[in-house]
């Protein structure tokens, strides 16, 4: 009786279950690549507002607010990006533009309006922090995939968990790190960047996602650092999709004058 | 009194044994408990107010102490700037992130801080110094120059001559130091290379202080007990009978400890001594009454009727120099000086402690003893006591020409009491940790060593503070009133929603700048739902909270930073000072970088949004947190980094009033004011208050022994009299002290309380003694020439003893112990010769007041 009851219960929950979205995958590289697309590559280009929150292990916080534009040259591939700040007032108008390239070093530039300043900052380390936040540029841009190893460590119901080790463990100040990849919308949903030693001195965790124009957006990010303490949150609002962002925005020009159209909210 | 309490012990003399044992037995368990704390902190309460203005500088700025490793290399024409040396460097300071209590962000190493310099025309680089070591000399050469080239590391993480590097090692606390630099120093030991490593800094100083001040403990204090032992037995010949006050020493010593340690007390510098202190004021009463027994013990007399008698007689002046000990010591808890204070009570207590056993534990040992024994005591007594030993003659001799030539006597000692007056003029006032190890010590090397090529391994802070966030909020209040009340005026009602915000502002935050930022948000959401006609006015809001929020950014502002600057390089004028590090420095030499590269640029930029714009950059580094040891992130407060190349608190001092004098003449920004913290600052203050409480507790103690004195003698002439060879032996002591430029610190310091103790038990004896004299003779001359046989020989054995007991100290490889050891040495000849010489030359000049010689008539009617 208790079999045949339970048989019925698991064809009956089988039926009312929607298919997965994604079947299982096992390829390390093809989980990694399909994350890489779903966090950094929503859309073909996108626009967001982003408040960060800097917390010290004091207490101390800071704060920056900025609007992050975006555009897609190939899905997976070469992007641009502009960063303009509003907020603490005293940087505001600041900017950052970045021309990401695959297998190659990235362009970026800063544009400083109270120095009437552009710089370009050179190719090398992007490992440094994003304007004293607890994220590094590679967190906001993404880390390239070719630059490390990928290992598939563990498949649960919910995540895919990837070990990654750097091919050149000399220009990085990780030994490695593990990422856990949500199995139905593919985001990264935690990072933890562990020494040789095995201890975990910096994690990262998506605390809220939401589903903008189909697409699933982790809308609020926290980068902690174990070893101080300290840690930032960035929220990341009003985000848009495929809002039609033309290729001339992101020039130089765009450093001085910034696309005032394009960075206001419709 | 004296008699009843020793038959009591002679009656009970089991009793009496196993009491000592219990209490011994009982103190001694409680040793293991020690706690050692060689924190100079600590000589200030904690919570007195430079030292909790230290802590919350430390903690507003995330100041730790550090340990500094220095990197020499003598051998390379390149100094450390070679593949090899740096490679080593690398690994070191790799190794140095993984020691337990190393702060690793913190760190400070060529491999774990940022160059920011050109990369050709119109591109900034920021990339690590040194991420992994050079392989060739042009690679280590290109890493020695971008260095030197910033202002930040240049004599701090490289020296001037560019050859050497230092490792700057923030720790969690300071008493890990010690073992934190050990385990640098095993890595040390398994690098190659030629390179010359040298680990010091202040936390090191103290805590490897505390290691061997516990061997210390351990080696002099026995080392002196037994030195005290072999000259009792020179002078008594009995192994048996001088055994009992070093037993009670011990006894006395060991339940003292037991008890400053069962009570929770640390053993800090000054109470590692107290057994050094003990030991000798324990032996001497029990000498003065071995003495009188060997004396008045004859074979076949009953040594317990003998005892008794010898305790009559000197309880009075036992109890009396027991009290004014201990009176001398008690006074040290007037200073504001927590260890100072528990080391002068828990001494004054085990001189009490010492009294009660010599009056019942020595009289009930003596008794126990076989006649035999005794009869052999009385020999060797016989033996030891005759006028005709070269100390008796000397001292015969010495009392006849002092009494013969008293004026030329009192007038010698007057000149030399003018001279002290002088010396004491010249003293200098001045500790440093480092110089309590002797000047070939690999602490003291170190020093040498790394100040010779850096700014410097001490470290003060200067913080500057605004109180701009005090009138903020009014002024805020008032004029985002006024923007609501124009609105109002142009008929746009905005209050409600505004006032809404407000309270939830209010309601989520204490901080006003939090309040502002939510504020922000609130407004910026506001902006989005406004229509055309609230647009305006919403902005105008927005536009004040963020002008509000950039006038709290004080020290963003480039007439601030200009200040910082001036300041700056003032200070680093001072020879006392190395370098100064300031958020003036990091801007500057940002900006120099974004700007060209070039000298000329070096300079602060011209808008508070410039220098936020220039740290900006800079926050887009690997370590954009270094920041916040320079500034508050509120920017309302900054910290001036104070690299000094000497750990002298007379130096640390210079550099204050320097500092005063410089604002006295261009004063501080309107709003601002100027506190210290730092290591080095805070021995600066506990010093000022140890010379201002000493002062202040010896007068204390001067007036209570004089009291005694009056008491004990009730004559007012021999009640001062008393009291002069310990004053004129102290003025001595100090007066040497200031002549010949040793300086003024904490050993010293409590030498008064020493003296005070010591010097009048001398004269206590000697006058009461003459008295008794005068007394049986009636003629001063008479009681003189007696006075210079026993009592001036027993006088003078304990001087001896005690001078002769701490010359191990002269061994020990600390300087503090060496310095007690040679100043009790000291202090014991300059007293008993006072009371010797001085007093005799002083009461014969006033003989006629004091004992007048009686006629046998008068004598004989009376």
């Amino acid at each position: 009786m208790k079999t045949i009851r339970q048989m019925l219960l698991a064809v009956l929950l089988t039926a009312l279950l929607p298919p997965m979205a994604f079947a299982q995958l096992t390829d390390a590289s093809e989980i990694v690549g399909k994350a890489n697309i779903a966090a950094y590559y929503a859309g073909d280009d996108g626009r967001s507002a982003a408040r960060m929150l800097i917390m010290d292990a004091n207490g101390n916080r800071q704060q920056r607010q900025f609007t992050l534009l975006r555009q897609d040259v190939e899905d997976g591939g070469d992007q641009r990006y502009l960063v303009v700040f509003s907020r603490p007032a005293d940087i505001r108008g600041t900017v950052f533009r970045v021309e990401k390239q695959v297998g190659r070093d990235d362009d970026r530039w800063l544009y400083l309006p109270a120095l009437d300043l552009v710089k370009r900052i050179a190719a090398g380390d992007k490992r440094t922090s994003f304007v004293g936040s607890h994220f590094f540029y590679e967190d906001i841009s993404g880390r390239a995939l070719e630059e490390d190893n990928h290992t598939l460590i563990e498949t649960t119901d919910e995540h895919y968990l990837i070990e990654s080790t750097p091919k050149d463990p000399d220009t990085v100040e990780f030994a490695s790190f593990r990422t856990w990849i949500d199995r139905e919308t593919m985001l990264p949903m935690r990072s933890e960047y562990a020494r040789a030693s095995g201890e975990v001195y910096r994690r990262m965790e998506v605390t809220e996602v939401e589903t903008i124009d189909g697409y699933p957006t982790g809308t609020e990010v926290r980068m902690a650092d174990l070893d101080s303490g300290g840690y930032t949150i960035t929220q990341f609002r009003f985000s848009e999709y495929d809002i039609g962002l033309p290729d001339r925005i992101f020039s130089e020009r765009s450093l001085r004058n910034p696309p005032r159209e394009w960075l206001q909210r419709n | 009194m004296g008699r009843r309490l020793a038959e009591f012990a002679m009656n009970h003399p089991k009793a009496v044994f196993i009491g000592t044992l219990l209490i011994t037995l009982l103190g001694t368990a409680l040793i293991p408990l020690i706690q050692i704390d060689t924190d100079p902190e600590n000589m200030l309460p904690a919570d007195q107010e430079d030292r909790v203005r230290h802590n919350a500088i430390k903690e507003q700025f995330n100041l730790n102490d550090m340990i500094v490793v220095g990197v020499v290399n003598d051998d390379h024409p390149e100094g450390v700037f070679n593949p090899t040396s740096l490679s080593a460097v690398h690994a070191l300071s790799r190794g140095i992130a993984e020691i337990d209590g190393v702060i690793r962000q913190d760190l400070l190493s060529l491999s774990t801080v940022d160059n920011i310099e050109q990369a050709g025309p119109g591109t900034i680089r920021f990339e690590w110094m040194m991420n992994t070591p050079p392989q060739t000399a042009a690679e280590a050469t290109a890493i020695r120059e971008a260095t030197l080239d910033l202002p930040l590391f240049r004599d701090t993480l490289i020296s001037g001559d560019g050859e050497a590097t230092a490792i700057y090692v923030p720790i969690v606390a300071k008493d890990q130091s010690h073992r934190i630099s050990r385990e640098i120093q095993a890595l040390i030991d398994e690098l190659e290379g030629d390179n010359q490593y040298h680990i010091t800094g202040l936390p090191v100083a103290e805590d490897t202080f505390g290691v061997e001040m516990f061997i210390q403990m351990a080696i002099s204090a026995p080392l002196a007990a037994l030195v005290i032992f072999a000259l009792m037995w020179w002078f008594f010949r009995s192994v048996t009978l001088v055994a009992a006050p070093m037993l009670m020493a011990f006894a006395v010593v060991l339940t003292t400890m037991g008890a400053l340690i069962g009570m929770g007390y640390t053993v800090h510098i000054m109470s590692s001594m107290i057994p050094i202190f003990l030991m000798p004021i324990a032996v001497v009463d029990s000498v003065h009454i071995i003495s009188e027994f060997a004396d008045r013990y004859r074979k076949g007399r009953d040594a317990r009727e003998t005892m008794a008698e010898v305790m009559e007689h000197l309880f009075t002046p036992m109890l009396y120099t027991s009290i004014t000990s201990a009176i001398g010591f008690a006074s040290l808890a007037f200073t504001p000086i927590p260890p100072v204070q528990v080391f002068g009570l828990f001494v004054a207590a085990g001189i009490l402690l010492a009294f009660l056993l010599t009056v019942i534990f020595i009289p009930a040992y003596t008794v126990r003893l076989k006649p035999e024994r005794l009869a052999a005591l009385q020999a060797s007594g016989r033996r030891a006591a005759p006028d005709d030993t070269g100390l008796a003659r000397g001292l015969i001799g010495l009392g006849g020409m002092a009494v013969k030539n008293a004026k030329i006597v009192v007038s010698v000692f007057a000149l030399g009491l003018v001279i002290a007056g002088y010396g004491i003029s010249q003293i200098t006032v001045n500790d440093n940790p480092v110089r309590w190890f002797q000047s070939d010590h690999r602490i003291r090397v170190a020093d040498r060593v790394l100040n010779e090529h850096f700014a410097g391994t001490y470290s003060a802070y200067l913080r500057l503070e605004s109180d701009v966030s005090a009138a903020a909020p009014a002024d805020f209040a008032e004029e985002s009133s006024a923007i609501i009340e124009q609105a109002e005026g142009a008929g746009v009602d905005i209050r409600g929603p505004w006032q809404q915000m407000l309270r939830e502002a209010e309601q989520n935050s204490d901080d006003f700048n939090a309040k502002l930022e939510q504020l922000s948000l609130a407004v910026d959401d506001a902006l989005f739902m406004a229509g055309d006609q609230a647009y305006p006015w919403w902005e105008s809001l927005l536009t004040l909270i963020d002008e509000t929020r950039g006038r709290l950014n004080v020290f963003q502002r480039p007439e601030m930073l200009a200040y910082i600057a001036d300041f700056q390089a003032a200070l680093a004028d001072s020879p006392e000072v190395g370098k100064v590090n300031t958020l003036a420095d990091l801007v500057r030499t940002v900006y120099r970088e974004l700007r060209s590269g070039d000298e000329s640029d070096y300079r602060i930029p011209e808008s508070r949004q410039a220098v936020a714009q220039t740290i900006l950059s800079f926050q887009g580094s690997h370590r954009p947190h270094d920041l916040w040891r320079m500034v508050t992130p509120d920017y309302q407060a900054a910290n001036l980094w104070l690299q000094l190349s000497s750990g002298d608190n007379q130096d640390m001092q210079a550099v204050v009033d320097q500092a005063e004098a410089y604002v006295e003449e261009n004063p501080l920004p309107q709003g601002i004011t100027m506190s210290w913290g730092g290591l080095n600052y805070i021995n600066v203050v506990w010093q000022d208050a140890m010379v201002k409480g000493m002062a202040q507790s010896l007068a204390i103690a001067w007036v209570m022994v004089a009291v005694m004195m009056l008491l004990l003698f009730r004559s007012f002439v021999f009640g001062l009299l008393a009291m002069i060879p310990l004053t004129v032996s102290i003025a001595f002591i100090y007066g040497v002290v200031g002549l010949i430029g040793k300086y003024y610190d904490m050993p010293i310091a409590v030498l008064s309380s020493l003296t005070l103790g010591l010097s009048v038990d001398f004269a206590i004896h000697f006058i009461e003694r003459s008295r008794e004299n005068y007394r049986r003779t009636g003629s001063f001359t008479k009681s003189m020439q007696l006075m210079f046989r026993e009592p001036a020989r027993a006088i003078s054995r304990n001087a001896i003893v005690i001078a002769i007991g701490f010359l191990p100290l002269l061994a020990a490889p600390l300087v503090p112990y060496n310095t007690v050891g040679i100043f009790l040495a000291s202090i014991m000849a300059t007293s008993a010769i006072a009371s010797i010489v001085l007093l005799p030359a002083l009461m014969k000049l006033i003989r006629r007041w004091i004992m007048p010689d009686r006629s046998q008539t008068t004598e004989e009617s009376a």
